[in-house]
């Protein structure tokens, strides 16, 4: 269930977190997504660590599959997470990309 | 104090689409009771372990809901830890008793999950991870999967090795009447089986189930019971992200170490364990956080065959077949590894059984290693 006060609070956090550069930790590929997910699979999610030495756990897009390896570096970008609900507020959220 | 674990019982794992919450909660509990040789009247309080019934039955209140179920108007708690549920309800109950409160408890851990799409499962499971990870769409086949990676990349672990878990697992479990699989596997087997979460297969995951399992605690000793000596929990962050170490789980070695301290033994004493192996990764992190193997020597030695039944003098591994093979209904997961660990000390254990138990150990985790509990039981 999205709560649209909930999505209006984390926005800070998100928008902390944009914009980040890191490498890959490690991987995973998910081919059976949770419900809110199964029109994305299957992804890529990975573990990176930010410069700042803080660890993320994020989906990944914009990959060639060359880009899934460990210290592959990743930039954080802003993206839709997944569908609106009734309510209509879009849940967007952190994902990286490779940075070339 | 001493604390018994006087009656013990399970009800057949799997997928039970005629069954309902109340009656395999009626089974277990009441044939825990027959096994104790008590009357439910002696029953002063009960703690259920569950993790899902809200999000997936919308039913909560599982205390009062059971309880009336079993036509007791007694104390009745839901104690909730994701997959260590049934080990939480567990620590509750023999604390309860540790305090004086109470001296006969009965414990269920139950969950019923083949009512729903897994893909419904897959989000409510999620509620046991952090909210950056439920972002991400990330699963715990996928939390795992990234464990199973930079333990692969340390230690040189293969996923030939991860797949001799499931092997051992299915064996055990095909000597089980209660176990959900019957089938034997081969590495082969599980290495061809569908991709899940790179690396991790569908045969290296363990399925979604449905069961009940009860005990019966008292601090009264009887001819049969056998003693809880240690009872231990630690936490860890919910997400891996904000872990230090991902080479191991913290809890697991942190709750094993207050747990032998406690009970007075080593890992040397075990004769037989049920460990959480939700994934065959998970297998190998535990054997070697509860101290049985050094760090990266786990998986060759689980593929050697050193924690199969009828091993010699080694340590046996999940001979119920584990999560694996036995089947994973979360809530009741602790609680069933109680009951096979009692079978195993009572030698009544049949063709799995280990021979000369005498001391075992049950550790449940939750999450992706943010709860972990372990028990130590003796003969």
């Amino acid at each position: 269930m999205q709560s649209p006060v909930k999505i209006w609070r984390n926005q800070k956090n998100i928008a902390a977190l944009v914009g980040k550069t890191g490498a890959i930790i490690s991987w995973t590929i998910v081919r059976v997504p949770p419900g809110d997910f199964t029109d994305q699979a299957p992804y890529p999610v990975v573990l990176i660590e930010m410069e700042d030495g803080k660890h993320v756990t994020c989906q990944m897009v914009d990959y060639d599959v060359s880009d899934l390896s460990v210290g592959q570096r990743v930039i954080t970008i802003v993206r839709r997470v997944t569908h609106p609900d009734a309510d209509g507020v879009i849940p967007y959220g952190i994902k990286a990309k490779p940075l070339v | 104090m001493k604390l018994f674990v006087t009656g013990a019982a399970t009800t057949k794992f799997g997928e039970l689409w005629n069954a309902s919450p109340r009656g395999l909660a009626r089974h277990a509990v009441f044939e825990a009771l027959k096994d104790a040789e008590t009357p439910p009247s002696s029953v002063e309080a009960l703690f259920v372990g569950n993790m899902l019934s809200g999000m997936l039955g919308g039913q909560e209140h599982l205390g009062a809901f059971f309880a009336e179920e079993l036509g007791l108007s007694i104390p009745a708690f839901k104690v909730e830890g994701a997959c260590a549920s049934g080990g939480l309800a567990l620590h509750n109950a023999v604390n309860s008793l540790l305090s004086g409160q109470y001296k006969t408890v009965a414990v269920l851990g139950i969950e019923k999950m083949t009512d729903h799409k897994p893909e419904d499962v897959a989000t409510a499971l999620m509620g046991a991870g952090s909210e950056e990870e439920r972002s991400a769409g990330a699963t715990f086949p996928g939390l795992y999967a990234i464990l199973a990676r930079v333990h692969m990349r340390k230690f040189g672990t293969t996923e030939e090795d991860l797949a001799a878990v499931a092997v051992k697992n299915h064996l055990h479990a095909s000597l089980n009447p209660n176990a959900q699989f019957h089938n034997t596997l081969t590495v082969e087997q599980v290495m061809k089986s569908s991709r899940i979460a790179d690396p991790l297969k569908l045969l290296d995951c363990s399925p979604i189930s449905d069961g009940a399992a009860a005990v019966i605690l008292s601090t009264r000793k009887t001819q049969r019971g056998v003693e809880i000596s240690a009872s231990a929990v630690a936490t860890d962050t919910l997400g891996l992200a904000q872990r230090k170490d991902i080479t191991q789980l913290a809890a697991t070695r942190n709750a094993s170490r207050k747990a032998y301290a406690i009970a007075g033994v080593t890992e040397a004493d075990i004769d037989v364990a049920e460990v959480h192996d939700c994934f065959t990764i998970a297998e190998v992190l535990a054997m070697e956080d509860l101290g049985f193997f050094a760090k990266g020597k786990a998986a060759a030695a689980i593929a050697q065959g050193k924690t199969t039944v009828g091993n010699g003098k080694h340590v046996v591994v999940n001979p119920s077949g584990g999560l694996k093979g036995c089947g994973h209904p979360v809530g009741a997961t602790g609680v069933k590894q109680i009951v096979e660990l009692v079978d195993q000390l009572r030698g009544i254990a049949g063709k799995r059984q280990v021979s000369g138990a005498r001391v075992g150990l049950a550790h449940n985790v939750g999450g992706s290693g943010a709860t972990a509990v372990v028990h130590i039981l003796k003969k």
